[in-house]
């Protein structure tokens, strides 16, 4: 018996005792995984790390009525435990007509190495660690990783639903600080996930080098003397800051609680014309199926500007009427301009290139302000001096709205793949 | 319940072995409906291995003795096996061991429908009370440690973690018809059944929370720059944390984080006295009481700056090792398969001696912020923290309340710039910190004065 049947029997297992132990409906999924990570600590190799988990994800409805529960244990006495209080949660929530489980949802998805090559990892290491040592020596490279990870899962519904996967990916971060003296730069940090390691050097993968280069030229910064509007050519990691507020605003907690602002704008535009946004939920390291037992097809959700669909899951679907979009926890693309992000940096009278965003939750209707870090002041279409304590403040909707250029370039970062923006009309202080 | 180390496992050079049980409960309630309902339990066994001058750790979800057999050996395998990138110098790491128990003994926890109820209770009333409210989203939850450890020291210990949280957000329509929101938070020690979260201690607050938000629906931009601010007591906590808590974390130090070359030296204004709480604050036990780390060691205060002045930095066995210092027991895992990391405990500015109100009417121009969401530090000690709710100061009165805006600056700068501390204290244990792994901390503070960048027009 190998180990997927193994959890196909538990997960058969379990959704039997949660039939017979009275609940209407359920969902039963078993994860196993385990991970192979080496540990970069101040510049140095340090620790090697292995892992095993192990996961049981039950969902059980009663007359309406929902309640979940994880657990690591999966003996008979502690998942039937599992059940009796799950039961008892469920019997005690209030009923909702708009709860159910996945139907007919089928799915075998194998994707990426199942096992993995620790020599590889150590290369990795050792040319990145080189790469530091020789192109960037500012750099202390303060924790750094390089492992390898598998899932293995297996999901059932009363529904009739049976979605199982296998799946095995690479995964490297690199976070530091450079330093002359006394003088330190911020913090920076790139990070990413692949089906492979070994056909590019570590620095080439995940913008990890340009991180480390640009990171070494920011000892230096100061401060604005002045305030003033003016535009930001954001990099691949401060756009996913927008796309992350924009994905909540189409999903179920701000679509049911009706803060969205885009709850009626499907079909409008809501974004420049040269703005699309389409999922890649096929990239390893992202999960192929979502917690509520759906295989997610591909998704479009903006072109040319225009808003084509909102993301209710199951629940959010029947809460509100709206059509059900399942889609995967991550795994997004913005589609690349035609012009270079040296052609986009060239073009901005005032304002900054900016690596990073440091900021609070921004406001359900868009504000936000935030300190610009790892970035550099750009007048008259020069890169300058790096910055310091400079704040930008703005609104996330309207900066959808003021695109003015899209770079050719992306980063590939395996759970996104997005370019360099340039957007105005943001209050630099 | 103990735990047994192979004998052969000290053998290896440093070495703890953990058992980690970890319980999670949370509950949402979004305008009556139950969307959340969930209850994780995880646990495992973990062994980490110091030889030859590198680490190795593994862990699994199995607490069986064979399966502390297993991890103990295969830790040793990965510490040898890092041995490829060549031979290295082992530290020497600081002896010290802890040998007890510490759990804490709270009521009885709370059954499901009890907290249903209570949850569907408390919207009916906030509907009722409460006209005009576009949405109310009610989260409660609570989560349980407890973590056996065995080391080559002698350690001995099952520590124990709880803590619980209520949390309640109003939705409202702005002037200009946007969503704005704003949220109440209650943290205890304990499970649900520990914390205060009974309608007649929830409506004086709600009532002020609910006014506040009225005030929000109405109000204007912050205008952006260096101004006069006054944190409130919530805010100081999270500026203890996040501005000089991280950058005094002796892993970011030895990262080069500037305050390496600043013990001794001024960082704050003579008001400022800042600690890292082991588990005992004037006499009380804190939030998140730490007697052992994860690591063994056991846990003192660490004091972090006394009358303005850096005095010493948060440790875990390597980096005292590396600075030449004695360990503080801030080396702390957050789940069952993570090595510990140098994590803050509880992280407080000591209270001084102003009223908040005087504070206040001493502020011709300047803003009061009251509620943060979240925030982040920087090695160049450049921290920010989004702030949710804040009024304008004019001649020394409260005006308008601004929108959601961010405060930052360096930390130095700002608690140099320190002209008043309040004699009033706020704790909480609600939030995550983020560091590889997130963690449970608490956090606490009076009210301070100082100049810092308010984001804005």
């Amino acid at each position: 018996m190998d180990d997927h049947t193994s959890l196909r029997d538990s997960a058969e297992q379990a959704l039997a005792w949660m039939k017979s132990a009275g609940f209407d409906h359920a969902q039963a999924g078993v994860s196993q995984s385990a991970m192979t990570e080496l540990n970069i600590t101040l510049n140095e190799p340090s620790l090697m790390r292995s892992t095993e988990l192990r996961k049981l994800s039950l969902v059980g409805l009663l007359d309406g009525r929902r309640a979940a529960t994880e657990l690591g244990a999966l003996d008979e006495a502690s998942v039937r435990e599992a059940i009796a209080q799950l039961f008892m949660a469920a019997r005690s929530a209030p009923q909702d007509a708009a709860n159910a489980v996945s139907c007919g949802q089928q799915a075998q998805i194998e994707r990426g190495p199942a096992e993995a090559d620790a020599g590889l990892l150590a290369d990795k290491v050792a040319e990145l660690l080189q790469f530091r040592a020789q192109e960037t020596p500012r750099m202390m490279i303060e924790e750094g990783t390089a492992s390898h990870q598998r899932q293995d899962t297996h999901l059932l519904t009363t529904g009739g639903s049976e979605l199982r996967c296998r799946r095995g990916w690479y995964e490297m971060t690199a976070f530091g600080s450079a330093h002359e003296g006394a003088r330190t730069s911020s913090f920076n940090v790139a990070a990413g996930t692949s089906a492979e390691l070994a056909s590019r050097p570590a620095p080439d993968w995940f913008g990890i080098g340009d991180m480390l280069r640009d990171t070494s030229q920011q000892v230096d910064t100061r401060p604005l003397d002045r305030k003033f509007v003016g535009e930001v050519v954001l990099t691949p990691p401060a756009v996913e800051d927008l796309l992350g507020w924009l994905l909540g605003q189409l999903s179920d907690t701000a679509l049911i609680s009706g803060s969205s602002l885009y709850r009626e704008r499907v079909g409008q535009i809501v974004a420049a014309p040269s703005l699309g946004l389409r999922s890649r939920f096929e990239v390893p390291g992202v999960a192929p199926f979502t917690a509520d037992g759906f295989a997610p097809g591909s998704v479009e959700l903006l072109r040319d500007g225009r808003l084509l669909t909102l993301l209710p899951r199951l629940y959010g679907s029947r809460r509100t009427g709206l059509p059900h979009v399942p889609v995967a926890e991550g795994g997004w693309e913005i589609s690349p301009g035609e012009r270079s992000r040296g052609d986009l940096v060239a073009s901005v009278a005032r304002g900054a290139v900016v690596g990073r965003l440091s900021m609070g939750m921004p406001a359900a209707n868009g504000d936000f302000s935030g300190v610009i870090k790892n970035s550099f002041l750009v007048e008259s279409g020069v890169v300058g001096t790096a910055l310091s304590e400079v704040m930008i403040s703005g609104n996330i909707a309207r900066m959808l709205q003021d695109l003015r250029a899209v770079s050719r370039e992306r980063i590939d970062t395996g759970a996104t793949l997005l370019p360099w923006l340039q957007i105005g009309g943001l209050h630099f202080s | 319940m103990s735990l047994q180390a192979p004998p052969w496992l000290a053998g290896l050079g440093y070495s703890e072995l953990r058992r980690h049980e970890l319980r999670k409960s949370r509950m949402m309630m979004v305008d009556g409906s139950l969307t959340q309902n969930t209850r994780v339990s995880e646990g495992g066994t973990s062994a980490r291995v110091y030889r030859d001058g590198y680490w190795g750790f593994a862990s699994t979800p199995a607490t069986s003795a064979a399966a502390a057999e297993k991890v103990a050996h295969r830790a040793g395998q990965n510490a040898q096996a890092m041995s490829r990138f060549g031979a290295r110098a082992a530290y020497s790491l600081p002896e010290g061991h802890y040998r007890g128990e510490h759990v804490f003994r709270g009521k009885s926890t709370l059954a499901q429908q009890e907290i249903v109820d209570r949850l569907s209770a408390l919207h009916a009333w906030c509907q009722q009370r409460y006209q005009g409210l576009k949405s109310t989203r009610l989260v409660v939850g609570d989560e349980h440690h407890s973590k056996w450890l065995s080391t080559s020291h002698g350690g001995e210990s099952l520590a124990s973690i709880q803590r619980a949280l209520c949390q309640v957000t109003f939705i409202a329509e702005g002037a200009d018809g946007a969503p704005v929101e704003l949220t109440e938070t209650l943290s205890c020690k304990g499970h649900l059944a520990d914390l205060d979260w009974s309608l007649e201690s929830l409506a004086p607050r709600l009532d002020e929370l609910h006014t506040h938000l009225m005030a929000k629906c109405q109000a204007v931009a912050a205008e952006g720059g260096l101004h006069t601010v006054v944190l409130a007591p919530p805010l100081a906590g999270m500026l203890a944390h996040e501005a000089m808590g991280h950058p005094c974390e002796a892993d970011i130090v030895l990262g080069g984080a500037v305050t390496g070359g600043l013990l001794g030296q001024r960082v704050g204004s003579e008001l400022v006295t800042m600690l890292d709480v082991a588990h005992t604050f004037e006499g009380a036990e804190t939030m998140i009481p730490v007697y052992v780390d994860d690591e063994g060691t056991p846990a003192r205060d660490a004091v972090l700056i006394r009358g303005g002045l850096l005095t010493e930095f948060m440790n875990s066995r390597e980096t005292a090792a590396r600075l030449g210092v004695t360990a503080t027991g801030n080396a702390r895992a957050y789940a069952p398969s993570d090595e510990p990391l140098v994590r803050m405990r509880n992280t407080v500015i000591l209270p001084g001696t102003t009223a908040l109100s005087d504070m206040i009417a001493g502020v011709d121009n300047g803003y009061l912020l009251m509620k943060t969401a979240n925030g982040q530090a920087d090695s160049t000690t450049e921290f920010m923290f989004g702030i949710s709710l804040a009024y304008e100061i004019r001649s020394g009165r409260l005006g308008r309340a601004i929108r959601d805006t961010t405060l930052s600056g360096s930390a130095i700068k700002v608690l140099q710039s320190v002209d008043a501390v309040s004699d009033d204290m706020h704790w909480s244990c609600s939030g995550y910190c983020g560091k590889k792994q997130p963690m449970v901390v608490s956090m606490g503070g009076p009210a301070l004065r100082a100049r810092a960048h308010l984001g804005g027009q």
